[in-house]
């Protein structure tokens, strides 16, 4: 059973994050102010992958284009982990349903 | 069949490329496969399309069923956000979880749709994954770095979907880039084939998969070097150079056939296939400056003729769908590979579209406008030759996913989205573009030497392969299996045995129980008493 508080969701996509380290070149420490485009130096392929990530580890479907498409329509800079973490708590605490 | 069954996938592959490079001594082995097994077309999805179409043979579903139509997909029902597809959104059980459920052992390498990998009794290393996610959408865990450590020449990085790279595929390049392009590939491809090959010497599984993307992309950009019917009556030494390197390429894929037969041995089966087949393609229709001619589509005004998707802040809308009025817009198109055509219904994807009272007869005169008024501007004739409508092309529980309209080209080609001055433009050199039928081809001590036989679908390869591995067939596998394959004596003795139905696709059942409802919660249930694990 996962916890879906902000800290436990912090840490769990923090672990996620962190499995790519081996084929990543990222050493700093990570937090919630770090975007994960200008500081991660994520590709858009691998904000998908992300996404496709925190499904999986969640076994929950989450409206993950919509998030970034909105972020792009507020033309925001980069997504940091804060938000990323604030979405994901939001939509798991809706329903267990499927969306 | 005692023995292992290898599905050897070649994307895009056709006999009009590979008939003639056997014939000229390029592909040995290829050629002794055609002598030593049997043959045949295999008919694809509609589209012709990677995703549904691979998807289609590894579950044994149509896209209505699976829910693969596209590289994008709507986020859901009722959503307009479209997003890349993963292993979540295909909705039937794939063949490495029926063989998985019968005991057995898959093992899945680089077939699209597959990351995050499913949790199957074996392995399964994702195609279309950035390599930083290889190894975390791999199964099992681990695998990645074992694979690292036994085979010397491991490289993720190379083996791994380039993005950037990829888009030369679809959108052209120039000459001289053609030959990086082509040893990029060949690069990548030994390393697929090193891991498989790895794998099945070391660690076999009755069931391996393997897809070599490669000679999908060549086609898409140097069919001109491919084609005979292209080969120009006093070629070039530029031509000449390229195309070599193109035939390396195919040495190399040849090669790998090669070892592969050796390897399963002749007990087991090997099996090529196709998802779809390839042609020639020599114009671009721009499918959404048709629909803003005929008043069904409106732009906004700042938008850029020609203008790229974009992919900002990595969101995979489009870049023209953001820049269409989509209060007066009625009809779009949402990607180049499905030929897909979307109808906007008030109240379904937004507050606008067409009042769904009128949705009916809109179509129809869709449809209509489609086959009769989308045409050569110089000749009048037909661009459009097919339309599709989705009962006709998608019936299933995921028809909601799919467009509208599929419609087929007069050359096969993919039409543009993109905003253009023009309906109709020549394409600067031919580029190929997909054909809807791809080869099927099989090898083994029970298949027919020499034979030659109709064509089939996609749908049968996936009944045929449970067939050749002794497993039973469940009722839910739309196709049937290939018995004209295999020899009269063989299938005789061996009835192929309809039994059982598929599951639900496999998922991680670990750390879900908040997530799951009552239904969800009896599907798990049902997955562990068929696993026996409970009674």
């Amino acid at each position: 059973m996962l916890p879906i508080d902000r800290n436990s969701v912090r840490s769990e996509l923090l672990k996620v994050i962190t499995t790519l380290r081996d084929d990543w070149d990222y050493s700093g420490e990570i937090t919630e102010q770090t975007g994960i485009f200008q500081d991660l130096g994520f590709e858009s392929i691998d904000a998908v992958a992300l996404g496709s990530a925190i499904e999986d580890h969640y076994n929950r479907s989450l409206p993950f284009a919509e998030f970034l498409m909105k972020a792009n329509e507020r033309n925001a800079k980069d997504v940091t982990i804060g938000e990323l973490v604030t979405f994901v708590v939001d939509h798991l605490s809706r329903t267990g349903k499927k969306p | 069949m005692a023995g292992r069954v290898v599905i050897f996938g070649l994307d895009g592959a056709t006999y009009s490329v590979l008939d003639d490079l056997a014939r000229r001594g390029v592909m040995p082995n290829f050629a002794r496969f055609v002598s030593e097994g049997a043959r045949g077309l295999l008919n694809s999805t509609i589209p012709p399309l990677t995703p549904p179409a691979w998807t289609t043979l590894v579950t044994g579903r149509s896209p209505g069923a699976h829910g693969i139509f596209n590289f994008l997909q709507f986020e859901s029902e009722d959503s307009p956000y479209l997003r890349i597809i993963s292993s979540r959104e295909i909705r039937c059980e794939t063949i490495w979880s029926m063989v998985s459920r019968a005991g057995r052992r898959a093992g899945s390498f680089n077939f699209v749709a597959h990351s995050p990998a499913p949790k199957i009794n074996g392995y399964v290393i994702p195609g279309w994954v950035p390599y930083r996610w290889v190894r975390a959408h791999s199964h099992p865990q681990g695998i990645i770095d074992r694979l690292k450590n036994e085979i010397g020449s491991f490289d993720l990085q190379t083996m791994a979907m380039n993005f950037q790279e990829e888009e030369k595929a679809v959108a052209g390049t120039q000459l001289h880039d053609y030959e990086p392009w082509i040893d990029l590939h060949i690069r990548r491809e030994q390393q697929w084939f090193n891991c498989m090959k790895h794998l099945l010497v070391n660690d076999p599984c009755d069931l391996t998969g393997i897809v070599f993307d490669g000679v999908d992309k060549l086609q898409h950009l140097v069919w001109q070097f491919l084609d005979p019917a292209y080969e120009p009556a006093n070629p070039s030494q530029d031509f000449l150079r390229t195309r070599e390197r193109c035939w390396d390429y195919f040495r190399k894929i040849d090669g790998f056939l090669g070892e592969t037969v050796q390897i399963v041995g002749d007990d087991g089966l090997v099996l090529i296939a196709s998802d779809h087949g390839f042609t020639g393609t020599s114009e671009i229709v721009y499918m959404n400056t048709w629909l803003e001619q005929q008043g069904y589509l409106t732009w906004k005004g700042d938008a850029a003729v020609e203008h790229q998707d974009s992919q900002e802040l990595g969101a995979a809308h489009p870049y023209h769908l953001t820049h269409l009025d989509m209060s007066r817009t009625r009809a779009y198109a949402t990607s180049a590979s499905s030929n897909g055509i979307h109808i906007p219904v008030k109240g379904i994807r937004g507050e606008h579209g067409i009042d769904p009272s009128d949705y009916e007869v809109f179509r129809d005169e869709l449809r209509y406008a489609l086959l009769n008024r989308c045409v050569d501007p110089a000749t009048g004739e037909q661009l459009v030759t097919k339309v599709w409508t989705r009962e006709e092309a998608f019936a299933g529980e995921m028809i909601n996913f799919a467009p509208d309209f599929t419609v087929a080209l007069r050359d096969h080609g993919f039409f543009s989205v993109l905003r253009s001055d023009t309906v109709l433009k020549p394409r600067s050199v031919v580029m190929g573009c997909h054909h809807p039928q791809g080869i099927i081809l099989a090898r083994g001590a029970d298949v027919r030497r020499g034979a030659q036989i109709d064509p089939v679908s996609l749908l049968d390869v996936a009944p045929t392969i449970l067939y050749a591995l002794g497993l039973p067939i469940p009722r839910e596998l739309e196709g049937r299996v290939l018995s004209e394959l295999f020899t009269r004596s063989y299938v005789r003795e061996a009835a192929p045995k309809l039994n059982g139905h598929t599951d639900h696709p496999v998922v991680n059942v670990e750390n879900t129980e908040p997530f799951i409802d009552a239904e969800g919660e009896a599907q798990v249930l049902m997955r562990l008493r068929a696993l026996g694990y409970i009674e």
